[in-house]
Parts: C-alpha cells; structure tokens; sequence
C-alpha cells in the first residue's frame, strides 16, 4: 500500500508555511538585525542571546509547519481507523 | 606533555568497553529477514522512527570536530565562530523543505544514496558518478577530522603523547578505530544509530553541567565575556590586527552570512546525513525532526561558548600555549582543569563517543556511495543484493583505513584544508542533488560542466586564499566584487549560471537530455512498509526493461550518436554501457525519452489495487498498453534480475 501526501493543500497555508520558514532562514542569515552589544540579557550580549533564544523559536515555527502540513489522523486515530476497516 | 590521569582515562576506557559491547549487540537489534541487504546494513532497515531518527541523525550531524572545532574558533577568534550556530539554526527550515522529497523519492525507488537518486533522475551515468565521487572525496577528510577530535582529547588525558614513534603515540587511536571498525562491518548502521544514545546522552549531561558549573566557579559570564572581550580587542603580532570581536564587525557580516548559508545547503547533500535521512521510517519523520533536532543546535551553542569560558581560565590559556597555540586542546584542557577527574573522563568519553558515532556513519555512508553508484554501476551491474552487502562492508573498511591514513600521515593543517575543500565541493552537487528534486530544467550535460566549473573554481580559489600564516588554504572564504564571500557560495553561483546558460543553449540544440526514471507521484510518496514477495515484481520488471529497450532499438541511430555530442561529458558512461546485454534497462533508460508519464491518479489506484505491488510495474502497466509496436518478450528474472530502484518490502512493525 502507498499513500501520498496529499499535495493539495490550500494556498493560505502553503504561503503561511513558506513565511514562517523564511522569516526562520531570514533571522539568522540577516547578520546586520543582530551584530549588536546592546541590549544586553543579564551578562549577555545581544549577539549571543539573539541567536540562543532563535533556536527554539526556529524549532517551534517548523513545528508548527508540519501540523499545517500534516496529512493523516494523529497515530491513536489512524490505529482507531485500523481497527474498523478489519472489523 | 601532561602526566596520565587516571581517573579520568579509567573512565574513558570504561565507556569505549560499553560502547563496545552496544556496537556488536546492535546486529541483533531489530533482527532483519535478509540482512544480506544494503537496506539493512547500510540503512538499518529502513524502520527508524521519529525518536531513534532524532538521536541518530543528532549524533551524525554534531560531530565531535563541532564540539572542538567551533569552541576552538571561538576561543581564538570570537565571535566569527558563531556562524555555527547561525548555519545548525537555518538547517532545518532548508530541510523541512526538501527532506522529505529525498526520503520519499529514495523510499519509493530503492535509492540508498544520493548519487543513485541523482543517476535515475537525470538520466546520466556520468552525473551520478560525479555526486559519487564527489561525496566520497568530501566524507574521507571528514572521517579524518573525527580522528583529530580524539587526538586533541588524548593528548591532554597525557595517552600516548611522549612518544616520538608515529605508531606507539597513536595506537590507542589505532586500536579505537579498529574496534569500531568490526562492529560497523557486522552490525552496518545499527551500531551507531544505537550508540548514538550512549553518545548524546553523555553530550548532554556534560554540556548542562558545563554551562551551570564552569561559570559560577570562574566570576560568572559578566567576567567571561569581559576576558574574551579584552583579549579579542588585543592586537596579534603576527598579523598587526585585533585578534577579533565579540560582535561581527560590518566587514565580516558578509561572510559570516554565507559561511553559515553555504554550509545549511551543503549539510544535507552530505552523504552521511542523507544516509541518515534515509534510514528514517515515514515522510512525517523528516519534518517532525527538522522541529525536534534543534535541541542540539542549542547544545552547539552553549559549547561554542565553552570557548569564552576557556578563554577565562589562565591555566588553559597557559596549556594552549604549552601545546604550540593549539587552540584545539582548549575544550579539553578546560574540562580538565575545572572538573573532577571523574567529570573530566565522562566528558571526554561524550567527546570520543561523539567522534566514533559520525566517523561510522560517514564510512557506512560513503560505503553505500561507492557500492551502488561506482561497484554496480561501472563493474557489476548485475550484482545481487548479498555482493552488494559485502561490497559495502569491505569499501566502509577502507574507507577507515583511508580516513586513519590521512589523521597519521598526513599533518593536521592538511586535513582540515581537505574539510574546508571537501565543504566547496560537496555544494557543487547541490544543483543535480536538491535542485533535482524540484525541477529537470537544468540539462545533464550543463549540470555536468556546471559542477566542473564550480569544483574547479572553488579548489583554486581556496588555494590562492592566505591566511592564519598559511600561503594557500588559509581561510574558506575569499573576497568577491568587494565581499568577503564563502567561497563555496561563490563556485555554487559560477556552477548555478554555466549550468543554466549551458542547459538553455544544449536544449537550442536540441541535444538529447537524460531519461528521468522517477515519477512525479514518487516524491510525495509515503510507502507505508508492507510485507510482500520481493519476486512478485520481477515478472513486471522485466516486462518495462523489454519494453525501454524496443523504445530505444528505434530510436538507436540518433541515440547513439548522443554522447558524441557533449565531448567529455560523460567519459566513463560510454566503455560500461559498451559492457551491457542490449536488453539492460539502464542503457535505454539513459539515453532514450521517457515513455509516457503515468498520472498519479493511475499510480494511487494501481498501487492500492494491487497487493503491495512495488512502484516499476505500475508505470510500465500504464505505458504499455497504449503502445501498439511493442513486442513484450519475457525475459527471464535471472537476467534482469538487476535490483535497481525496486521497493524492497519491510518487515512490519
């Protein structure tokens, strides 16, 4: 059996995704936004805590993408789904 | 130079015994039907789910030389090492988009690297060669660099540093690479992926320990970056310049930019974290990691800071300097001085582990390169499955003893030169690789000598680079139209526009492009694994081979004069295809046009029609029929029986 991600997600949510993981990309590629001292988050430097707290905020953006993008029932639904079709 | 520690080497030698043991169980875990299969060496099966995934391809992609390599650079020059953690954060939103295209492609036509997909998608024997080679010649320094990790962390544990014998000094090292060596060969992929837990979890309580305890013992991170700033502001003598910054200045932001974007392209065209892409189970696993796995960027962050807290401690400092400025020991040295030796041998056991762990996978991955790109493709075309294996295990052996030779012989400067060369040339395969997943407007032979020209461009200009006290080789990033630029960004622009000029000029011409074997339907394929008789299919093979063939029977005049055309294209093509039965799929297959695309709505239906029917028959049922001058012969499976691009079934869970 083979199942396809189903490629006909709506606009609104492919350009949504396509922000989200640019604005990701863009963050950290754009060196200029954060090259700074200033302001400083207790002992650190902008530089440095600018890029540390980017890392969840990437993680959290491509989270958010693959829900959207997410083809199939979460896994107990998909077992759920299973378990009908043999009965 | 230092005396044996040993607290600290007990522990280490404790940890490498246990791993040990993981690495040979690993054959048994999750026994396979047929392990004779490249899919199980090479891919452990082809059945790792999102949490073994996470671990695995964390523990192939954070290599040990990051964990030394990044804290060096920042110890030295501040914060221009930071790129790291620039390029580990855009990494995964670059493969969030092309991830699981790759798997899926790969998946549904049984590619186990990325210079077959790069063959069946382009059509061109000569392509994928040169992705193969290319990867190889990348992986091989690479694997070389782990082993300088270990070195570092062996020379400051005090083993085997006072010898002047090249052998007695390195035959701890000597001795690790070979136990691991073994159980690579046997257990294939399983070893690391399973020691990859061991690896990771030691990586992370060492770091979390690090960065709570270090900093309240040596004046907190006020003091820290305030020693890191004052040195960086100081002048080096031997430059007559400031040593760097804590910020990146306006003049390097420009590098700083494609140094991390260069290297977020070419990670994944890597063939070891491909391999572990691969391995996964689901297309969904790609992008649920692409939002777990960095977790270890964070851990790459906090120890690209270990390099300030170096920098704040005088007795590393002075071991630095002890170690003729060998800013490599500088991670080490500040885990020695600063834990207890017991702390100090779990962290470098973290750091040795963490070089074990990619070194396999990086010789698993080549292996694979070479088996089924290089092997089947120029000598063996009919190999079986089991030769394929023990070619695989052999060539991973030797790609080892290759990666031992360069650590020993040759000198350090010249591995990591090797590294920096290896990370411009493995970009020049991005356009066939990544580009190829989305588009096959590029023409083969332009993508051919558009990799040329890049390799080309990329290996001189870092030859001509100074820098560091070195006349050639001295820095990966040169400048361009007034720009510090990485210069494999550079050479991957050069290779981007001959290809492009090249491509629009050829299909002028009108010169014959290759035959795309992949379907459209297959990279967005999501084969749930089900088992099924591998033979079922064979019958169907053979039936599309002789059906390509008659194809290219007719249109032979024209198709053989094809090579001809792109002089130098494709030199190594021509003697192999010479080589083949005239009923080979692969000759037609490279030369002629494709028959006509099979719909994805016939492919779903036939697909969930048939039982577990593998993905060849399909297209060949739906192009057969319309075609009335087709003779189908039946040609028996022992002759094309060539397992390429089949869907071998899997086990289920």
């Amino acid at each position: 059996m083979v199942r396809h991600a189903s490629p006909a997600k709506s606009p609104a949510i492919r350009i949504t995704v396509a922000v989200m993981l640019t604005v990701a990309v863009g963050g950290a590629l754009w060196v200029p936004i954060y090259a700074h001292l200033l302001p400083k988050l207790g002992d650190f430097p902008f530089f440095y805590w600018y890029q540390l707290i980017l890392v969840p905020v990437t993680a959290f953006l491509c989270w958010i993408s693959y829900l959207l993008l997410r083809t199939e029932p979460a896994a107990p639904a998909r077992e759920r789904e299973h378990e009908e079709a043999r009965r | 130079m230092n005396h044996l520690d040993g607290v600290a080497f007990t522990i280490v030698i404790v940890s490498f015994l246990v791993v040990t043991c993981i690495g040979f169980a690993a054959a048994r875990w999750r026994p396979a039907e047929d392990p004779m299969h490249l899919n199980e060496w090479g891919l452990g099966g082809r059945g790792f789910g999102t949490f073994v995934s996470w671990f695995l391809l964390g523990g192939d992609i954070y290599t040990a030389y990051t964990f030394i390599a990044v804290p060096a650079l920042v110890y030295a020059a501040g914060a221009a090492g930071f790129y790291a953690l620039s390029y580990t954060i855009m990494v995964w939103p670059i493969v969030f988009v092309f991830g699981p295209r790759l798997w899926s492609v790969a998946r549904a036509r049984g590619y186990v690297s990325p210079g077959e997909f790069v063959r069946g998608r382009h059509g061109s024997q000569g392509l994928g060669l040169a992705v193969a080679a290319t990867g190889i010649l990348a992986t091989m320094p690479y694997i070389a660099l782990q082993l300088v990790g270990i070195q570092s962390v062996l020379t400051v544990l005090g083993v085997g540093g006072n010898s002047s014998n090249v052998f007695i000094r390195d035959l701890p090292l000597i001795i690790a690479f070979a136990v691991v060596s073994a159980y690579t060969y046997l257990a294939g992929l399983r070893a690391p992926a399973l020691i990859a837990f061991v690896k990771d979890t030691l990586i992370y309580v060492t770091v979390i320990v690090a960065i709570l305890y270090i900093p309240s013992r040596i004046g907190g991170w006020g003091h820290i970056f305030g020693v890191s700033s004052a040195h960086l502001k100081s002048v080096n003598p031997t430059t007559g310049k400031p040593y760097g910054n804590l910020v990146v200045l306006p003049a390097g932001q420009w590098a700083y930019a494609t140094l991390a974007l260069g290297s977020a392209l070419a990670l994944f065209v890597y063939p070891h974290a491909a391999t572990g892409l691969f391995a996964a189970k689901r297309r969904d696993v790609i992008r649920r990691n692409a939002a777990m796995l960095p977790a270890y960027t964070l851990v790459l962050g906090l120890i690209a800071l270990f390099g300030y807290m170096a920098r704040a401690v005088p007795a590393v400092n002075a071991g630095v300097v002890a170690g003729h400025g060998n800013a490599q020991l500088s991670v080490p040295l500040l885990f020695s001085t600063m834990f207890p030796s017991w702390f100090a041998g779990v962290a470098d056991a973290a750091i040795i582990i963490g070089a074990l762990v990619p070194a396999a996978i990086m010789s698993i991955a080549a292996a694979n390169l070479f088996t089924r790109t290089i092997y089947k493709e120029l000598f063996r075309p009919y190999a079986s499955a089991a030769e394929e294996t023990r070619v695989a295990r052999l060539a991973s052996l030797l790609m080892k003893v290759g990666a031992l030779g360069f650590a020993l012989e040759l000198n350090k400067t010249f591995s990591i030169n090797l590294q920096l060369l290896g990370g411009i040339w493995i970009l020049q395969t991005f356009p066939s690789v990544v580009i190829g997943l989305f588009t096959r407007w590029f023409h083969r032979a332009a993508l051919i000598i558009g990799w040329l020209a890049g390799m080309a461009y990329g290996t001189v200009q870092a030859y001509r680079t100074t820098g560091g006290g070195q006349a050639h080789f001295g820095a990966s990033a040169a400048p361009v139209f007034g720009h510090t630029t990485y210069i494999a960004i550079t050479a991957l622009l050069l290779n981007l526009a001959v290809s492009a000029v090249l491509s629009v000029v050829f299909k002028g011409f009108g010169l014959q492009d290759g035959y795309d074997e992949t379907r459209p339907a297959d990279y967005v394929a999501d084969p749930v694994p089900a088992p099924a008789p591998a033979r079922g299919s064979a019958r169907g093979r053979a039936r599309e081979a002789a059906h390509a063939a008659t194809h290219a029977a007719a249109r032979a005049p024209e198709a053989a004069r094809a090579p001809e055309a792109a002089p130098g294209a494709e030199p190594a093509a021509r003697p192999a295809a010479g080589s083949r039965p005239p009923w080979d799929p692969a000759v037609p297959w490279s030369l002629g046009a494709a028959p006509e695309e099979a719909t994805v709505a016939t492919r779903a239906t036939a697909a969930a029609g048939a039982t577990a029917a593998a993905e060849p028959p399909a297209s060949a049922k739906a192009a057969a029929p319309d075609d009335v001058s087709t003779v189908v012969f039946d040609i028996p499976a022992s002759l094309t029986g060539r397992p390429r691009s089949q869907e071998r079934p899997l086990r289920r869970k």
